[in-house]
């Protein structure tokens, strides 16, 4: 029952669909609330104060769901250096869950800072801190999705216009994409170096916070910890889009390369594991794990979230049938991103009796950011050649396709 | 008589007859000026309507007889209306006119009279040392005439700082073994009005509480009523603002001095000074106590302060008041809102729910169906039909 | 996986000649200014004895005139001037503590604490948060963002945001650097103190007076030392008090500060820039090597064939 994915394809479905139209209607009321906050400040809108000076936007929109925006970095390192040449078919949705979900964060950051009109002075190098991790993560991440996400994201474009009936058009994908044929090793290499850098760094941003983060999540292993949850999420998201896609187009489900990505997303969740208990270990905290506070049950939960399916999914039968592959899938995705949301919110503590819940325009504001993500989303696939199908599937003009290589 | 520039005392005092309505009045003042109510004065005027006038009995010792002194000069109730109408003071060695041994008939007689029930007012620290040798009259000690009178007093007012706890006859090195009344008298209840002098007012307002009900007022550990010594000087100082503000004299005769800074750094001992100074003045005239007039509080309620600590010291600041008025070290931060985490719970669940729902259906279609490319919907396809 | 001998030489041979025209390029980054780190020699701060404070407040109205401040109406339900913590309004604030049985009390003047080592100014992105002369922690409107990672870093939870601004500024006490050494000698607080439970000078100077203090009466404060000798680094700004310095809102911190901390991990990792530069040659090496061998499969790539050979492999 599994049918290899081999090629990719535009979906031949109308744009304005019920989904679609809730997801952006979604993402307007965002952005209007996003306006509104430009018009009035961060205290009109947000529950945010100065004890948690960071809230939904930069800890939920940037920090855990960049890093289900991993998957762009994650299944290209299998494809690329790993040379697991059967994930090149699904790569184009890899990269554009990348390109959405940095979007998404990106935006939010942009709504986030205070004072953004400053940015420009990103331009000259005199200002930088180079021992600022944040400024570290701004330029990866900005550097990242203007550059490196854009290039990987160029192919389905480039074919859209070497399609176009006029000549002109077609003559400039062709010079554009023999351009990229050149330098295309150099641009998805610096895919790989920022985000490692950035992913890491966001672990790094809490380990500046010191004694305010909890000591079950504080720890110079933060980056590692971040960067390799980053890998585990990355694979999470492109198996959860693959599979809800496959399921609402019919895309037909290609067990060898959902499976391998499970498998390989399970190893990583128990080195992950691994490396988490050996650290509690050796700073000597693991008591706190069993307090039985609620640190130590947001500890637990995570453990559990990531743990248990990471076991399971060491099979072959879990893996193979699609429904608890995509169960288990989810479970680890809440576990990762409960995980990387923790040290920045639930775990950190700021001097003093401060309270924060995200206010209900905050809530809508991070909804429609993450909603504007799943529609433009919606938009690439019908409108690109980007999820993969079989080759039965693909007709028969399309099979010659001059950027088919990317 | 008074000059004409500054009337420091009521002209009723000189009236010889009382008309009813100016009685009233004064009962009223002086309920008023002590700080007790209406219904407290309705209760005085009655006491004092049945002939039920307190008997007092005023003893001198070692002091400078100021405390009398201010009390001639009150003038809301006058002098003659607290000596004719509001009290009836049986001994007093500056106001009676007897002398020699005819004043000390009157006192054996007043106190024989009233015995158990009159008001012994002391004024003045009691000699201690060489067996009280330092102050005699008519051959005998302060101490002893002390324990004499006050054996049957019904009530004890120390009224000073001499007769409260030794005021300047005790200040070092104390030659004469000053001590307040409380050392001699240690069985007696002793109500203890310190200050230098003591305000008449609370005088008058302690003894006409006794009379119209019967009882002392309130007391703290030392014998002070609380209605005039239960806060300090500095919490209802007039120039409490500069104080907050920071506006501080530096020196006398300074700008800020003149333009009426707080005292504190020229030594004011009003944060330590329990004392009703700063809301009643003395004997009416407006400012008339010592920051009104310019001058820090130098403490002469109180006994660690008063002639002890140096006039220029800065003042330690005993009860920082009122505390509710600082910030705590953590205040609590931050509005969280019902509606919002209502909301966020029900994303949660949904995202969750959805996540369930869509392995479910997932499961359903991917493992039941055949996956043979014929059977796809048209939904999938190619965009060969662009 | 077939990456040859002959991948990692070039890999490694193009990483160290991109990685020496970088270092050439990038002299100050991820290593350099060592010095910043250290205790100025001339570093300014304050040392509050909150014994001698009396509460007064004087230094809360002075500040807020110095620094061109709004009286802050905002704490505790709305009363003119009763900030209840440091906020946009207030880079100054006496605080009490009352310990539970209601005896023990001290005074705390909260402000920025002026570290040796800021995490604030480590963290800054952009500079804008910055060690002036004298060591002063100063900010710089024209090249903040907003970012607010200062609030998250401080261990002292000091910085604070204009929240209801459009133009949002970050505000915390800057030593009255405006004014010190042109219109006045001294920062406001210190000038007004009318019992000088704050003083300024030169940290050296300050230090002393804080041991002389101590050594003045022994056992009177607490654990007869300073705060703000050793935590975090060092402060500039250092508080002695008879009560637990943690009563006080001054968190337990070790003697080496968490951008120092950092600091190591991080050079640790990226050993001057040479770590990224390094590992994007060596990638580059491989993916070309990749590339080559996708573009002569250029029509099938992850075709069937391709997959069982793979599984053989």
């Amino acid at each position: 029952m599994t049918e290899h994915w081999e090629r990719c394809i535009r979906l031949k479905e109308p744009l304005k669909t019920k989904p679609f139209l809730i997801f952006a209607g979604l993402a307007g009321l965002g952005l209007l609330l996003g306006l509104y906050r430009e018009v009035t400040g961060l205290g009109y809108v947000t529950g945010l104060n100065d004890g948690y000076s960071w809230g939904l936007f930069k800890n939920w929109n940037v920090t855990a769901l960049t890093a289900l925006g991993s998957g762009g970095y994650a299944v290209a390192v299998l494809a690329w250096i790993f040379n697991e040449k059967r994930f090149h078919p699904i790569m184009r949705t890899a990269v554009l869950t990348s390109l959405v979900g940095y979007g998404t964060g990106m935006l939010a950051l942009g709504f986030d800072v205070g004072r953004p009109w400053n940015f420009v002075w990103l331009a000259d190098p005199r200002t930088w801190n180079h021992y600022s991790v944040l400024w570290e993560v701004a330029v990866c991440m900005t550097a990242y999705f203007m550059l490196a996400l854009d290039v990987e994201n160029m192919p389905p474009f480039l074919e859209k216009l070497y399609r176009s009936d006029d000549p002109a058009k077609k003559e400039k994908a062709l010079k554009i994409f023999r351009f990229m044929q050149k330098t295309f090793p150099f641009g998805i290499a610096l895919a790989f170096v920022l985000p490692s850098m950035h992913q890491s760094s966001l672990g790094s941003l809490m380990y500046l916070a010191g004694t305010r983060v909890h000591p079950l999540w504080q720890t110079a292993l933060l980056p590692l910890l971040y960067l390799l949850m980053a890998y585990i999420l990355g694979f999470a998201c492109v198996l959860l889009v693959l599979a809800l896609s496959s399921y609402a187009w019919d895309l037909g489900w290609d067990a060898d390369i959902l499976g391998r990505l499970a498998q390989v997303m399970s190893w990583m969740s128990l080195v992950w594991i691994g490396i988490r208990i050996g650290d509690l270990v050796n700073r000597g905290v693991v008591g706190m794990a069993f307090a039985f506070d609620k640190f130590s049950l947001y500890f637990l939960l995570e453990t559990a979230l990531v743990l248990l399916p990471a076991l399971m999914l060491l099979s072959r039968s879990q893996r193979e049938a699609p429904g608890s592959l995509f169960r288990l899938t989810f479970l680890t995705a809440m576990g990762g991103l409960f995980y990387r949301f923790t040290p920045t919110t639930l775990a950190f503590s700021p001097l003093g009796d401060y309270r924060y819940f995200p206010s209900v325009a905050e809530i809508f504001m991070s909804i429609g950011f993450t909603a504007l993500a799943v529609a433009v989303f919606l938009f690439a696939v019908k409108t690109f050649a980007i999820l993969p199908a079989s080759q039965g599937k693909i007709a028969a003009e399309e099979a010659m396709r001059p950027f088919d290589t990317l | 008589m008074p000059s004409e520039a500054i009337q420091t005392t009521d002209p009723t005092t000189f009236r010889n007859g009382v008309d009813r309505r100016t009685f009233l009045k004064v009962v009223a003042q002086a309920a008023a000026a002590i700080g007790l109510s209406g219904t407290v004065a309705a209760k005085m005027i009655a006491a004092v309507e049945k002939g039920a006038r307190p008997s007092v009995i005023w003893l001198h010792f070692q002091e400078c007889t100021g405390c009398t002194e201010s009390l001639l000069r009150t003038s809301h109730p006058g002098l003659a209306e607290v000596l004719f109408d509001l009290i009836s003071l049986d001994y007093h060695e500056t106001l009676m006119a007897a002398a020699g041994h005819q004043a000390e008939e009157a006192l054996e007689v007043a106190i024989k009279k009233n015995a158990g029930k009159y008001i012994l007012v002391v004024e003045g620290a009691v000699p201690t040392k060489e067996n009280g040798i330092y102050m005699q009259i008519a051959s005998k000690t302060g101490v002893d005439m002390l324990k004499h009178v006050a054996k049957s007093a019904g009530a004890v007012v120390a009224i000073g700082s001499c007769a409260s706890w030794g005021g300047i006859p005790s200040a070092d090195p104390n030659p004469t073994g000053a001590s307040g009344i409380n050392q001699i008298l240690p069985d007696k209840v002793i109500v203890t009005l310190p200050g230098c002098p003591a305000n008449p007012y609370i005088l008058l307002g302690t003894l006409l509480q006794y009379v119209a009900l019967g009882k002392l007022p309130e007391l703290d550990e030392l014998g002070r009523p609380k209605f005039a010594y239960g806060r300090t000087i500095h919490e209802h100082c007039p120039r409490r603002a500069h104080f907050d503000g920071g506006r501080f004299a530096e020196e006398f005769g300074d700008e800020g001095h003149r333009l009426g800074y707080c005292l504190y750094k020229l030594g004011c001992k009003g944060p330590s000074t329990h004392a009703s100074c700063s809301v009643l003045h003395f004997c009416e005239v407006v400012d008339a106590w010592p920051i009104g007039l310019g001058h820090p509080c130098f403490g002469c309620t109180e006994q660690s302060v008063a002639f002890r600590v140096p006039m220029l010291k800065p003042a330690e600041i005993v009860r920082p008041t009122p505390p509710a008025t600082y910030a705590p070290v953590t205040p609590p931060q931050g509005f969280v809102s019902p509606i919002a985490t209502g909301i966020g719970g029900l994303i949660g669940g949904a995202i969750i729910g959805a996540g369930w729902m869509a392995a479910k259906k997932i499961a359903q279609k991917e493992e039941t169906a055949p996956a043979t490319p014929e059977k796809k919907s048209d939904n999938s396809g190619t965009s060969s039909k662009e | 996986m077939d990456v040859n001998r002959r991948d990692v030489l070039k890999a490694l041979m193009g990483g160290s000649a991109v990685a020496a025209v970088a270092t050439a390029g990038l002299p100050v980054a991820k290593a350099g200014k060592p010095e910043s780190f250290a205790v100025e020699p001339d570093a300014l701060g304050l040392m509050y004895d909150a014994t001698k404070c009396i509460g007064c407040r004087a230094c809360m109205p002075a500040c807020q005139n110095a620094n061109g401040l709004k009286p802050d109406t905002g704490g505790s339900g709305g009363l003119y001037m009763q900030p209840d913590s440091l906020n946009a309004n207030t880079k100054n604030l006496i605080t009490l503590y009352t310990a539970a049985d209601g005896h023990e009390r001290s005074f705390m003047k909260k402000q920025c604490m002026h570290c040796v080592d800021p995490a604030c100014v480590s963290g800054c992105p952009m500079e804008a948060l910055h060690k002036e002369p004298h060591g002063v922690v100063g900010w710089n409107p024209t090249l903040c963002i907003g970012c607010r990672y200062c609030q998250v870093a401080c261990p002292f939870n000091v910085p604070k945001f204009e929240w209801d601004k459009v133009n949002p500024k970050i505000v915390k006490c800057e030593l009255c650097r405006h004014i010190v050494g042109t219109s006045a000698t001294e920062p406001a607080c210190t000038k007004v103190c009318p019992t000088h439970a704050v003083i300024y000078g030169k940290r050296t100077d300050l230090l002393a007076e804080a041991h002389r203090r101590i050594k003045e009466k022994p056992g009177f404060y607490f654990e007869d030392r300073v705060y703000g000798e050793t935590e975090a680094g060092g402060t500039q700004c250092l508080v002695l008090s008879h009560v637990d310095y943690t009563n006080l809102g001054l968190p337990k911190l070790g003697k080496e500060s968490a951008p120092a901390q950092e600091r190591r991990v991080n050079d640790f990792v990226y050993r001057g820039f040479l770590t990224p530069v390094v590992v994007y040659g060596g990638i580059v090496a491989i993916v070309r090597n990749r590339w080559k061998d996708h573009l002569k499969h250029g029509d099938k790539p992850g075709s069937g064939e391709a997959h069982e050979e793979e599984k053989r492999a």
